[in-house]
């Protein structure tokens, strides 16, 4: 069909719903790139649908394909499953230092948290570093880029306690030692977060001698 | 599983740490064939002069002189990228792999790669002559 050039990708998939099948599956939800919802494979390259305008693919066929290294639910809607049983190794939630501190933890503008932090923390879970990352595709017990990203924001935090049972998870041969260093989550987040980078700091700070997990 | 054509499609070829990664992977396996043929000739020494010299005269071919030069680009290739890489895990890259790569794999690679292969180049052609 053909298409208006400030369609998004996610639009032109609706119009197809609409007016030529209406069984198409996919998946959607704020429309404005911030939820990671519609995620798939846009001619090959993991994108958000939402994000991704038609003219921006200089191609006259547009191919949208469900992403890879995820199991078909149906269509271009996979489940997020393998991604998310990663994240949950990574231990993700935070566990304060003193859980019972009368006073808010400070911190400071230009610490190394708050520096660091800011580039490392906008993941909105969407998946696409997971279907770009060869690894996940050859090994599905590898953590996987945002699940070690979000790791890494948790080690930064100076108020966090779950230092050690998450060093065991991320120095282990699936931990951040599975990572080739092709790039290839960075080349498609569509935060622009720069995951190798936060593998490779994780990697450093493993084998540094010190005792904490430190980056 | 998975044919694989679906495998290599699946991943992109113009994304340049993923090149990069399969350059230093294919040119790794190459050394590594070179390296046994390396092993091969110099093994040749145990049986006594004659034995060497015969090996080594294979290597004076015109088709050698290419493979030479051919040598001399996977070693750089391999090189410069190794340098890449670890610049990178050492956190000195400062996030910019795909100029490195471009800049110091392929650039400065090009440049030392025909500092060596067009001397090889001339030398043979002079001794041809």
């Amino acid at each position: 069909m053909d298409l208006d050039e400030r369609m998004t990708v996610l639009d032109a998939l609706i119009r197809v719903q609409r007016e030529v099948d209406g069984s198409i599956g996919f998946r959607c939800s704020c429309r404005v790139g911030m939820c990671g919802t519609c995620a798939a494979h846009v001619n090959r390259i993991p994108r958000l649908l939402c994000s991704t305008l038609v003219r921006t693919l200089d191609s006259d066929v547009v191919t949208v394909e469900p992403l890879p290294h995820y199991p078909v639910i149906k269509d271009l809607a996979v489940s997020l499953a393998p991604f998310f049983a990663q994240w949950r190794r990574a231990r993700p939630a935070f566990r304060p230092t003193h859980a019972d501190a009368p006073t808010l933890a400070v911190i400071g503008k230009h610490s190394r948290f708050r520096q660091l932090s800011a580039t490392k923390r906008d993941c909105i879970t969407c998946g696409a570093c997971y279907a770009a990352c060869s690894i996940t595709g050859m090994n599905a017990r590898y953590l996987g880029p945002a699940a070690i990203n979000k790791a890494l924001l948790r080690v930064l935090d100076p108020r966090d306690a779950g230092g050690a049972d998450r060093r065991q998870v991320l120095d282990h041969s699936d931990g951040v030692w599975r990572c080739h260093t092709q790039f290839n989550c960075t080349a498609v987040c569509p935060r622009h977060i720069d995951l190798t980078d936060s593998i490779v700091r994780l990697k450093r700070a493993l084998v540094r001698p010190a005792k904490g997990l430190t980056v | 599983m998975t044919p694989v054509r679906d495998v290599v499609a699946k991943y992109r070829w113009t994304f340049s740490g993923m090149v990069a990664w399969t350059l230093q992977r294919v040119t790794g396996v190459l050394l590594l064939f070179y390296l046994l043929l390396h092993v091969h000739t110099i093994g040749k020494l145990s049986q006594g002069p004659a034995a060497f010299n015969e090996a080594i005269a294979t290597f004076r071919s015109p088709l050698f002189t290419c493979l030479e030069i051919g040598l001399l680009g996977v070693v750089v290739l391999h090189a410069f990228n190794g340098i890449r890489i670890t610049l990178l895990d050492l956190g000195l890259g400062g996030g910019r792999q795909r100029q490195l790569f471009w800049t110091l794999t392929v650039g400065l690679g090009l440049v030392v790669f025909l500092a060596g292969a067009i001397p090889i180049f001339l030398f043979a052609v002079l001794k041809a002559g």
